[in-house]
């Protein structure tokens, strides 16, 4: 099938881990299916090593946006001031720019999300301002789902110790190995009498499904697996798809509205693609399917929705009750620091993120939700010197330097993200004034989390330090956090589930209400986004939903 | 070449003491000044002419205090000076759009950025940090990823 053949069964937007495991299951299932990214196909040698320019440290640049100048967004801070900003500021709240998307460079924790995590309205109410909900599904209509992504993507982990959400099955690798600072903060957790355990990741800790092992290199999050061992849609499902010969991938391509008919339902796209795959001269191009499916995370895909208002559709796809964009959200860190005592010279070995407790993700006294905490990754010496230092240290001259050298390999952190208490004034919205390098109205970023938020992330900081305290560090502090807008890597709540138009943009398999045909698989469905990283649940989301597609199309 | 011969040998003394030379390397003999130009004339372009500029009031601070350029101080004079325009205590006049301690501030990053980071960022010869505080990337000899 070539680029020309223009009408498919199914258009994905998106190759990241929502678009490419809903490209694997419906290629299999005998579609034939148009992917369409906005990024590149980045191998290994093109996204650099460098300290300065990758996702957790982006300060001239990132190692995954080629083209920044063209697709800016514009910021409005808590003041309501308004700026342009560009993919490596923070404010505009990136994600990697490539096939496979966020998970080419992601810390690889692969966790469930709480059975309670589904129903934080019912648990707990719903703060006034804040749109706290329920989601439409259960734990239990997830599980299986989880399931099979912690199996076909590949997660290791260990079932016998992680136990906070029920499961039928082993994890498909064994857990990732112990550290150095992880047996300290076991000691803590077993003195305050807290459950600790080894996180899950997606990370092939032995060979799996044809590719190798960590090689527990020590520059791992933010950057390019070496080894290939870093699992994602882009090794596992997104190949399937290609192999089954029924998948057209194409790249740098610039979806700039879904096309609908009177009825509602979706008929195509209009996009910008290169006129051959390595030219700077694009066109607009047009594709018909059946199905159209969005996974371009949760500001792209709510861009999207609000670029394809339609004389039916004047607020935008979808935005019938005024959900799409927002309930914007990510993740609060509260992030803590401290020192091993002196001696304590052992560095860890990568990936880093070793020991966890989920003992904090509910029933914390007069706080909604909370946390899963964690230790982090390798630390880089730029980053720990940026944000692992004592406070009151000097910040240049002999002593800070003599710190460093002394200090490095003592440094033990714990973070954890918080789930956010959502608002319905966070949001996405189109720019009246900025517009794209093809001339679209770009994103607009405005509002904040809920106050709620920073109240969780307050009392998740203060569990932090006690544990670091508990574990033998001499030395412990952090920060208080600010009241700001959170969205980022973790982005999702744009369109989220509801049974009832209502009170969301999509069915609760991800259907669009009122586009029988048009589909969401990526964060933008997540009514809230659990106190865990959001990957898996994603995961399991478009694996349910390319399910009910391939059984109903 | 976004420095002058003044602003540059100002720049390199302020190196020389914000990462300086003790058992181990400094910022000098790692290349860290050169980081700084590369960014200059590159990534922070659009910055060179204000730090250009302080670097100028950095010499006319120490010239007002001492009769001498900052590159001729003794280092405990640049230290003095150093921790005086981390507080705004200056003798001469600043330009408000770019207070000297943003600038001492933002010199002070940049130099740690050109340090600690990855050595083909210019500013980290040979990984001489990296050695200094125990880290290595132990990244593969050969990439297997594809």
């Amino acid at each position: 099938m070539s680029a020309a053949d223009s009408t498919y069964d199914v258009i994905i937007v998106g190759a990241g881990l929502g678009g490419g495991i809903a490209a694997g299951v419906l290629a299999e299932a005998g579609q034939r299916v148009l992917l369409l990214e906005r990024g590149r196909d980045l191998r290994y040698r093109d996204i650099p090593g460098d300290h300065l320019r990758h996702h957790r440290l982006s300060l001239y640049g990132d190692n995954t946006t080629h083209e920044p100048a063209g697709h800016p967004r514009v910021f409005v801070d808590p003041q309501g001031h308004s700026r342009t900003v560009f993919p490596h500021e923070a404010d505009y709240h990136n994600n990697a720019l490539t096939v496979g998307g966020g998970a080419r460079i992601w810390g690889m924790q692969a966790w469930r999300f709480h059975p309670d995590d589904f129903r934080m309205s019912s648990r707990y109410g719903t703060p006034a301002g804040s749109s706290l909900a329920d989601w439409p599904i259960a734990y239990s209509d997830l599980a299986p789902f989880y399931e099979r992504a912690e199996h076909e993507v590949g997660v290791a982990g260990d079932h016998t110790t992680t136990d906070y959400a029920p499961r039928d099955r082993a994890f498909p690798l064994p857990p990732v190995p112990a550290t150095p600072t992880g047996a300290w903060l076991a000691r803590g957790a077993a003195k305050l009498g807290w459950n600790a355990f080894t996180p899950p990741l997606a990370v092939n800790t032995t060979p799996y499904l044809g590719r190798a092992a960590c090689v527990q290199c020590r520059q791992c999050i933010g950057f390019a697996c070496p080894t290939d061992a870093r699992n994602g849609s882009h090794n596992t499902l997104l190949p399937r798809a290609l192999a089954s010969g029924r998948c057209t991938l194409i790249t740098r391509a610039h979806v700039a509205r879904v096309l609908t008919d009177a009825s509602g339902r979706a008929h195509g796209v209009e996009y910008f693609a290169p006129t051959t795959p390595d030219s700077a001269q694009t066109e607009r191009r047009i594709a018909h399917a059946t199905t159209i499916i969005l996974a371009g995370g949760a500001i792209e895909t709510a861009r999207l929705l609000l670029l394809s208002a339609s004389p039916q559709h004047p607020r935008g796809l979808g935005n019938h009750s005024d959900h799409v964009g927002r309930h914007l959200q990510g993740h609060y860190y509260p992030v803590v620091s401290g020192l091993l005592p002196v001696g304590f010279q052992n560095p860890n070995l990568g990936p880093g993120v070793s020991i966890a407790t989920t003992q904090f993700n509910h029933g914390n006294p007069g706080i909604i939700g909370g946390a899963m905490l964690a230790n982090d990754f390798v630390k880089l010496p730029i980053i720990f010197w940026r944000s692992h230092l004592p406070p009151e240290l000097p910040r240049w001259g002999s002593a800070n330097k003599k710190a460093m050298r002394e200090l490095y390999l003592r440094g033990i952190d714990l973070r954890g993200p918080v789930q956010e208490i959502p608002s319905p004034d966070s949001r996405v919205t189109l720019d009246p004034h900025v517009r794209d390098h093809f001339g679209l109205p770009v994103t607009r970023l405005s509002g904040t989390t809920h106050p709620e938020t920073l109240r969780t992330a307050e009392f998740i900081r203060a569990r932090a330090e006690d544990w670091l305290r508990a574990a033998g560090a001499e030395r412990v502090w952090s920060s208080p956090m600010d009241l700001r807008l959170s969205a980022s890597q973790h982005q999702a709540g744009t369109a989220r589930l509801a049974a009832d138009p209502r009170d969301g943009v999509t069915d609760p398999f991800g259907r669009v209400h009122g586009h029988d045909n048009l589909w969401i698989t990526d964060g933008s469905l997540h009514v809230t986004n659990g106190g865990f990283n959001p990957a898996l649940t994603i995961m399991a989301l478009a694996f349910r939903a390319a399910a009910k597609i391939a059984a109903t199309t | 070449m976004p420095l002058t011969p003044p602003q540059l040998e100002a720049l390199r003394a302020l190196l020389d003491r914000l990462i300086p030379a003790d058992e181990f390397p400094g910022a000098l003999a790692a290349g860290t000044d050169q980081f700084i130009l590369q960014l200059l004339i590159h990534a922070c372009a659009a910055e060179a002419p204000a730090i250009a500029q302080s670097l100028t009031h950095l010499d006319a601070e120490a010239s007002e205090r001492h009769d001498q350029p900052f590159a001729a101080l003794p280092t405990a004079a640049q230290d003095a000076l150093i921790s005086d325009l981390e507080q705004n205590r200056t003798a001469t006049p600043w330009p408000a759009t770019f207070p000297a301690a943003a600038f001492i501030n933002r010199l002070i990053d940049l130099a740690a950025e050109g340090f600690y980071a990855d050595p083909a960022n210019g500013g980290n010869c040979d990984g001489a940090s990296w050695r200094m505080i125990g880290y290595d990337p132990l990244l593969p000899a050969r990439p297997s990823a594809p």
